[in-house]
């Protein structure tokens, strides 16, 4: 219980240092520590297929592909930011301790205890016999992205 | 056949930056265009004939093998495909001249079909999990379409929406985890049969809750409108005409009325929830709208006011009330797309779209004039064309279901639209030719004839408006009307 206290508070400080840091290298990292301690979570809560791909695709992967953009460009001066952003962020963030103390302990009381159906079956059955559909979903989802990246960083021909 | 509507747009999307290399332009027009004009033609041929006995499942085969990708087709989902063809098709013709000065079209049109398989996708699936992941393929491709022109304001468009966005679908999927949690399931039909047996009606409520936010941002409604004003007019113009003609709709409005109506089930206080929310969308975004002077912005604003009409009609849940909603939606889509079309020729021939600095552009531009007044009457309710069909509709089962304040409300906010289409028309397409615009040219064949098609359509659909209501709309809002009880008996499980 207490192990499981500190994973989540380390979770919630990681990420808020994230987003809070004005060094992105910094953000980066405090990023793949957080999701790392989520993937810890996942193993504690039986749900090892869930933990094996927060750590290797979000904390290594990820991470890896992040540092690798701030390595190759360059740094073009202090970003300017709205002075709204340090005001509304740690608003929300009280708003949302709040909520989640106040109505989260009753909400989750309410839900009726899950039948273990969760990961039931190899890895390999989950996969292939249940979400197949899934599948074709990330498929797509991967080559959006690849179109969209490729679209954002062509090079804008004017003659063409 | 029906699982090409997700799986040929990926297919070709996949190989058209190949054929981008062997021709810059060419092929990628006709392969893209082929596509939309063979998925509209399945899907108002042989989608008919295959629901003619009602919803149908379908199940794919791998070398003989069953595999767990499941889609479901019924009158309303089959509706919605013919939507997304359509306009989908009138905006590729479009981009055919329009999107030759931004360069890369084998990857606009690549994202393009990217978007249409997301939407195909989401109207096709049978369970919530599902729903999420094709809702983010869309969106994913609509973030990098918004930004295409790589302007300043473009990028900051597109990066307001996808925050904004973002916080829709960690909602959404927040509630679908919840609801998985609680009914150890995720198929519509499943869990639709798990929550009659539980009761949990505060974590239903909050569920609920969680999806009237997240699909409402989706499709805009106020008070979560804050992304579009924004993002649709940033877009290069067929971008604009597919967001506001469809995507707000199939990823806002569709998949609310799915969940709602055929898995949580319309209770009273949920049709009064979404009938208010659509009547301050109206009456909000209407006099936001008349304030504009960018055109393009202008029609951005009516987009949220019109999606408001159709979340009212579907919000009275009787069958009257639905078929309404669902007639409007089918409207708005052909009109608004028509009038965005128009707005990008008005831009790519003038240069701007500040409708201050318009004038007599009628005598240049007469085809643009005319389809443009075409669709503003449309949606303003101007007998005989569609909106006035579908307003009427949404009116009359106000009043049958005794929601007079709405009614009148809704009345009034027509005529505020009149208004603000008249000011468009009489801003820019009458009165005296302003001198810059005296070597102005009409727009080029291809974009003229796609808002040539579509403003057929609109005349069509206004005339033959029982033809259409009986044979499109009638089946999907019975789906609806129905609710989830008859469906998935109807489904066999």
């Amino acid at each position: 219980m207490v192990l499981q206290i500190v994973l989540l508070s380390g979770l919630v400080v990681f990420s808020v240092l994230a987003i809070l840091s004005k060094d992105i290298l910094k953000s980066a990292i405090s990023l793949a520590i957080a999701s790392l301690l989520l993937g810890i979570i996942f193993f504690r809560m039986s749900a090892p297929y869930a933990g094996v791909f927060e750590i290797s695709v979000v904390a290594g992967l990820i991470t890896v592909l992040f540092i690798l953009t701030i390595a190759l460009t360059k740094a073009e001066g202090d970003v300017r930011e709205a002075k709204l952003a340090k005001i509304v962020f740690p608003l929300f963030f009280v708003i949302f301790i709040l909520i989640d103390v106040f109505v989260m302990k009753s909400l989750i009381q309410n839900i009726p205890a899950l039948p273990e159906t969760a990961e039931r079956g190899t890895f390999g059955d989950v996969l292939w016999k249940q979400r197949t559909f899934d599948l074709v979903g990330q498929l797509a989802v991967i080559l959006a992205g690849v179109f969209s990246v490729l679209a954002l960083f062509r090079k804008r021909d004017k003659n063409e | 056949m029906i699982f090409l509507f997700i799986g040929l747009p990926i297919l070709a999307a996949a190989v058209l930056p190949l054929i981008g290399k062997i021709s810059r332009k060419f092929l990628p027009d006709l392969v893209s265009n082929a596509v939309f004009l063979f998925l509209l033609v399945l899907a108002v041929t042989s989608g008919r004939q295959m629901i003619s006995q009602g919803p149908i499942l379908k199940q794919l085969n791998w070398l003989g093998e069953p595999v767990s990708i499941q889609v479901a087709v019924d009158g309303f989902s089959l509706f919605m495909l013919m939507v997304i063809s359509l306009l989908t098709l009138c905006v590729g013709l479009f981009s055919i001249n329009y999107m030759d000065h931004y360069g890369s079209k084998s990857i606009y049109y690549a994202l393009l079909l990217m978007m249409m398989a997301g939407m195909n996708g989401l109207v096709l699936v049978t369970d919530l999990f599902s729903v999420y992941l094709f809702l983010e393929v869309a969106a994913i491709a609509s973030y990098s379409l918004v930004a295409y022109g790589l302007e300043h304001d473009e990028l900051e468009a597109s990066f307001k929406y996808l925050m904004l966005s973002v916080i829709a679908s960690a909602g959404i999927l927040l509630s679908i985890a919840v609801i998985f949690g609680m009914t150890g399931n995720l198929g519509f039909a499943a869990v639709a049969e798990s929550l009659r047996s539980l009761d949990a009606k505060f974590v239903v409520g909050f569920c609920a809750a969680l999806f009237i936010m997240g699909f409402g941002l989706k499709a805009a409604l106020v008070p979560f409108h804050a992304w579009l004003p924004d993002a649709h007019p940033s877009a290069p113009a067929p971008i604009s005409a597919i967001l506001s003609g469809l995507l707000i709709k199939v990823s806002g409005v569709y998949a609310l009325t799915r969940i709602f109506f055929n898995v949580f089930g319309l209770t009273p206080a949920l049709s009064q929830i979404l009938m208010y929310l659509g009547a301050v969308s109206i009456v909000v975004a209407a006099f936001l709208a008349l304030g504009q002077k960018d055109m393009k912005r202008m029609l951005a604003y009516s987009s949220i006011s019109q999606v408001g009409y159709v979340v009212l009609g579907l919000g009275i849940g009787t069958p009257l009330g639905i078929a309404g909603g669902l007639f409007h939606l089918f409207n708005h889509a052909v009109a608004k797309g028509l009038l965005f079309l128009n707005s990008g020729s008005v831009q790519q021939s003038t240069g701007t779209r500040n409708l201050d600095e318009m004038g007599g552009l009628a005598r240049r531009m007469p085809v643009t004039a005319a389809t443009n007044l075409v669709g503003s009457l449309s949606i303003s309710g101007v007998p005989p064309l569609g909106g006035f069909w579908s307003k009427l509709i949404i009116i009359m089962a106000l009043v049958q279901a005794d929601e007079w304040f709405l009614a009148v409300v809704a009345v009034l906010a027509s005529v505020l639209t009149l208004w603000y289409y008249l000011l468009i028309q009489r801003k820019a397409f009458f009165g005296k030719l302003n001198e810059r615009w005296k070597d102005v040219k009409e727009a080029p064949f291809w974009m003229t004839a796609s808002t040539v098609i579509l403003a057929l359509l609109v005349i069509g659909i206004g005339i033959f408006f029982s033809t259409v209501i009986t044979s499109w709309i009638q089946p999907a809002s019975d789906v609806l009307a129905k609710g989830v009880h008859l469906l998935f008996a109807s489904w066999g499980f």
